[in-house]
Order: C-alpha cells, then structure tokens, then sequence
C-alpha cells in the first residue's frame, strides 16, 4: 500500500487527544418568540456553533393548533440546540432568518413552498422545490392535504435570476442534460466568457418522500428514506436508523457498530473513486476516467459480494443491521482492498502529475472560507476550503469515536483543493475499512427497538456521507409511526455553494466545477 | 522521473477487464444476491404480514392467492424479513424482463397444504 501524500497544499488534521470522545449531550427543546428565532440561530452561530437546518412543522397532529418552525445548530462541542417558535394558521409569518444566516435561506423556501409559512424578509422568496405549475395555496405538508390528491395544474412561467445589461447575455442549460444525469437547470449571466451569475433551480424530482412516509411505521420508511438517492444510501440509512434509535432509546449491538463503520467507508470510497473520474470528465480526460470507472466497479462488486447490493442498499436499519455481512466476501475485502488501493494510488499519481490537468483543476471555482462558512458548505465542499467539518470527529456514532477519523483539509477551495481532499480521504477510508473489518467482533447484528416512541416525541440523526453530513429531524406519531420527517442531505445544503463558486469562471469551467462537488440531485430534491 | 514511465508503461499491462462474458455467460450472481422474492407455497399460511411490510404495497393476498407486482417491488426484503414462517426468500433469479407488463404480476395460490 503506498503511503504517498497526494497533495503538498493538503494537511491533515491532528486528531483530537480527548478519545474515545464521549458524545455531546443536545439541549432541550426551547421556544422562543418568532421574532427571536433569527438573532438567537445568529448569536448561537457567532459562538462556534455550526447552522443544521431549518424544519417546518405543522403541530395539529400533536395535539397544537397551529404550525411551528423549528431551527437546529450543532454548539461547538458537538451538542444540538434547538430552537422552536409557534405560528398561528391565520397568520403563518415569522421575521426570516436568512438574513442573519445565510446558510438557511434553501430552508425557508422550502418550508414556504411545502408548509404556507412565511420567512418574511427573505432575500429570494422564489418557489423551490414546488414549481410554478403547482397552484397557489396548495402546501402538501400540511396535515389536511391528503398525499394522494393531485392539485390542478397552475398557468404561470418561471422567472429566473438574470443580470441584464451592455454585453451581457443569457445562457440556459437544461434541465435536459447530454450526459446521464439528473435534471437541474442552470441559467448563466455572462460576459463573454466569464460567468457574472449563475442562478441554479433544482426541483424537477420533488417526489414528495416526506410526506409518502408519514402515517408509515418507523421500521415501513427505511427504505424509502434509504433510496432518496442512489448514492448515499448507508449514509441515509444510518442517519435515519441513529435518530430512530434516539427516539426509542436503543442501544445498537458492537458487531452493528462495527459493520456500520465498514458499510460507510466502503460508499465514501466507491463515490470518491467514482467522483474523481468524474472531475476528469469534466475536461474530458479520457484515461483518468475509465481508469477510475474500472476502479469504481471492482468497488461496486466489493459491496455486492459483501452485501447482496451493489450500492449497499437493505444493510443498515433501525436497531442495528438487517443483515450480517457475507463471510465469504468479509474474507476476501483485505486481499481485494490492497489491489484497489495500490490502483487507486497510482492512478491518483498519474492524474496530479499530467501538468495539463493540474492545470485546469488549479484556480478553478475558489470558495473561500468566509463564503463556505456563511453558506454552510459541508463534507468536501468544506473540508477543501479549509474548514474541518466532519461529523465522525465533531459528533462521533457508530464505531467512530474509537477510530481517530481525522478530517483531511486543504485551504486554497479550487477543483484541485478539492480533487486533493477526496483522493486522501478515499485513502484514509481503505484505512478504516481494513480496521473495521479487523475489529469488528462477533455477536448479534441488531437489538430490538428498546422502548415505544413516545408520540409527539423528536430526535435528530446524521451521517457524515461522501458528500458531507446528511441530517434526519424526525417525530413518533401515534402508534410507532411517523409524524413528520426531514432529510437535509449534504447535497441540498452545498448546491448553493457551487451557485458561488462558479461567477468569474469561464463558462466552459462550470462542467469542471460542478463536478468538482459532484451533487447529488435526487437527495436535494426528495 | 524514470519510475513514473516504468509505472505508465507496466501497469496497464496487468489491467484486465473487470466486466465479465454476459449474456453469453450465465451472469455472476454472489450468495448475499437479492433478486427475486420466491415464495414458498409449502411454509405460507396466508397470514399477509409481508402485505404490511411491502413499503411499496407490491403484495396482494387473498383467499387463494399470494400476488407480487414486480413492477413495483423494490427488493428490500422487508416480506422476508417480517414473515413469520419464513416463506419468502430473495434468490438468486436477476433476469426478471418480461414482454406483456402484466407479466410482471407473479401469483402463487399458497393453499398448498405442508
């Protein structure tokens, strides 16, 4: 296994000496006044805490009268504070807070789309995830509004962002794209070459998962929350598992804890792989990028021989796991890791010493650390501008607090700070995977759920995942069923990032840029 | 720098492909594989629970019959997971293409006494 550090511009960070680290306890529920919520979230933030999101709710299934907007940030030692103010149905209005934290302002459209509530004094109080097709007044996240009823469709025109002027022009692009992807549409203000704004609109695979999981039992939504996305499925998995047993009180077995490790490690490092490839092919480097598909294949039959599943679907769930991992191919991962990671290592190599690569990854998209602060950028997004946010260090679950996951950073925030990061964390995944395997002991693989969640009950549950750290905010209903359920995948919290990163590049960048975060669209869009 | 030649020139030569022979081959399908949920007829007492558990409701059982729309089922195992007789079992069968979209819909009379 080679030991060679990719990037002289990247560090890694020492781990912290405190170990294993005990987890933070979160903070009571507090309500404050609506005009409150907004200074309260900014003076939290201005101590060290980090924004976790906003979460509409609508509290006549809890026995309240009205609707409720509920914000969450991480205090510096890892604990959460939460913080919730109520709203009458006649009057769903509160002072946005966007203003003061800039990070939440995907989450108050959301909530004005999904809920009726209004962040007033929101900078971009455009619809979100529902389009204008939707009609007016129609908030499928409230209680009264049956899931199954489609709404009549509305007779109005999107109107995007634009920047008008002398030489400036318009450039649309999709949501119907060349490649395989998903759809987004992108609409560019240009300069010549030079892109002065890019205004993103994303939506068009809104399938309305939170609300097809409410009235379902907590074990009945699992996969449905696990499949929001193709890639992130044991991240989300996870998250969603670790806030049931938060809600139920369970304590998941050592083997699980163990397995839960392995399972994570083993997405990070196939969507690294794959995601490197792809920032190659944002510049259409053709060798680096069936290099690293092949790569990414040989890993997809690793989590098939492991688990059943190539992307690791039905492994992880409530309690533990639903399955014990394959002996077969438990015997087989380290000689298989070894061949990959020696691959990887020197495709890796070959790729930062062409000059005509590095060339292009250079410069390219910069977000700086003010910018990746203010927007809440996570996971890699982060981490490449300087910021070591990583939750298997700052809030450790699983098996992690005994691991010494050490985030890897790099300052500069351009394509190539970002290529750095995920080709030194895929390395360090090997690593954990390896240790995983080695210390995961025998015993049961799932512990039954401890206790009935109490209705009206709350917890949250978060997974760092290859794109950074996806949050579950979840509510027992009646009879160990869902209330109400948000997922806020790190996709949904870094596409605003990228909308930043990419003014004052030359359009013919954006594909290298875009790639460079490799978002995912299906996890933001729900 | 001599090594990386050496490297760029030796390595692509033990690169082999990953993909493997099919359809001219039988496809390779591990132990842990979840392809399609076959119910077994001897075990079923009709109790319906894999009914509750499909997240996709892709299971219909009456009197007579236990049905699996394969168009919907998303081969999460949670039927076989919340079976108490423990008749249904993911196996190894992945070539599920069908001409007639009706086909999809698989039916078994469970009666069949044990």
């Amino acid at each position: 296994m080679s030991t060679v550090r990719f990037a002289p511009s990247t560090v890694a960070v020492a781990p912290s000496t405190a170990s294993p680290a005990l987890p933070a306890a979160d903070g009571a529920l507090e309500w404050v006044a609506p005009d409150a919520l907004g200074p309260r979230v900014r003076d939290l933030i201005g101590d060290g805490a980090r924004f976790i999101m906003v979460v509409g709710l609508d509290e006549r299934s809890v026995g309240g009268t009205g609707l409720a907007v509920e914000a969450v940030v991480a205090r510096s030692d890892g604990g959460l504070a939460r913080l919730r103010t109520g709203l009458t149905l006649a009057e769903p209005s509160y002072p946005s807070i966007s203003p003061l934290v800039p990070a939440a302002h995907w989450d108050e459209r959301e909530l004005k789309d999904l809920l009726g509530i209004v962040p007033v004094g929101h900078p971009d109080p455009r619809r979100l995830v529902l389009h204008e097709r939707w009609p007016r007044g129609y908030h499928p996240l409230r209680k009264d509004i049956p899931a199954e009823v489609r709404p009549p469709d509305a007779e109005r025109t999107f109107v995007p962002f634009e920047v008008h002027g002398e030489g400036v022009y318009q450039l649309p692009v999709g949501p119907i794209h060349a490649g395989v992807i998903e759809p987004g549409h992108f609409r560019f203000s240009a300069i010549g070459e030079r892109v002065l704004h890019l205004d993103a609109r994303l939506g068009f695979v809104h399938r309305g998962l939170e609300k097809i999981v409410e009235g379902r039992t907590l074990r009945a939504a699992l996969p449905i929350v696990e499949r929001a996305c193709g890639v992130c499925t044991v991240t989300h998995a996870l998250a969603y598992s670790q806030a049931v047993e938060a809600l139920t009180a369970t304590t998941v077995p050592p083997r699980a804890r163990w397995a839960r490790v392995l399972l994570a490690e083993l997405e990070r490092l196939y969507n690294h792989a794959g995601d490197l490839g792809n920032i190659c092919a944002g510049i259409g480097f053709q060798p680096a990028i069936s290099r690293l598909g092949w790569l990414k294949e040989r890993l997809l039959r690793v989590n098939d021989a492991l688990t059943g599943h190539r992307y690791l679907t039905g492994v992880v769930g409530p309690g533990g796991l639903l399955a014990d991992l394959d002996p077969d191919g438990l015997a087989s991962l380290p000689a298989a890791l070894a061949e990959i990671g020696s691959d990887l290592a020197a495709t890796v190599r070959s790729i930062v010493r062409s000059e005509g690569v590095m060339g292009r990854f250079h410069g390219a998209g910069v977000v700086g650390v003010e910018t990746a602060t203010a927007l809440g950028a996570l996971g890699v997004a982060a981490r490449a501008s300087g910021l070591p946010a990583d939750l298997r260090r700052d809030r450790p679950y699983a098996a992690y607090a005994e691991l010494n996951a050490a985030p890897v950073v790099a300052s500069a925030g351009d394509v190539a700070a970002r290529f750095h990061v995920r080709a030194q964390e895929a390395h360090e995944s090997l690593r954990l995977v390896r240790d995983a395997a080695r210390r995961m002991p025998a015993g049961p693989i799932a512990a039954p759920l401890a206790i009935a969640a109490t209705p009206g009950a709350s917890a949250l549950g978060a997974a760092e995942g290859p794109r950074g750290a996806s949050w579950i905010w979840l509510r027992a209903g009646a009879d160990g069923t869902i209330d109400r359920l948000r997922l806020r995948s790190a996709s949904f919290a870094n596409w605003p990032v990228v909308a930043a990163a990419v003014p004052g590049n030359l359009v013919p960048d954006f594909p290298l840029i875009n790639k460079s975060f490799e978002l995912c669209y299906a996890c933001t869009d729900r | 720098m001599p090594f990386d030649v050496f490297d760029r020139l030796l390595r692509p030569l033990r690169f082999r492909p990953v993909t493997s022979g099919y359809p001219d081959l039988a496809p390779e399908v591990g132990a842990p594989a979840r392809g399609l949920p076959e119910l077994d007829e001897v075990r079923c007492d009709g109790s319906a629970a894999c009914v509750g558990a499909c997240p996709t409701r892709a299971i219909v059982v009456t009197d007579s019959t236990w049905s699996l729309d394969l168009g919907a089922c998303i081969f999460c195992g949670a039927c076989a997971r919340a079976c108490p007789r423990d008749a249904i079992r993911l196996g190894p069968r992945i070539e599920l293409a069908v001409r007639d979209p009706a086909d999809l819909v698989i039916s078994r009379d469970w009666r069949v006494a044990g």
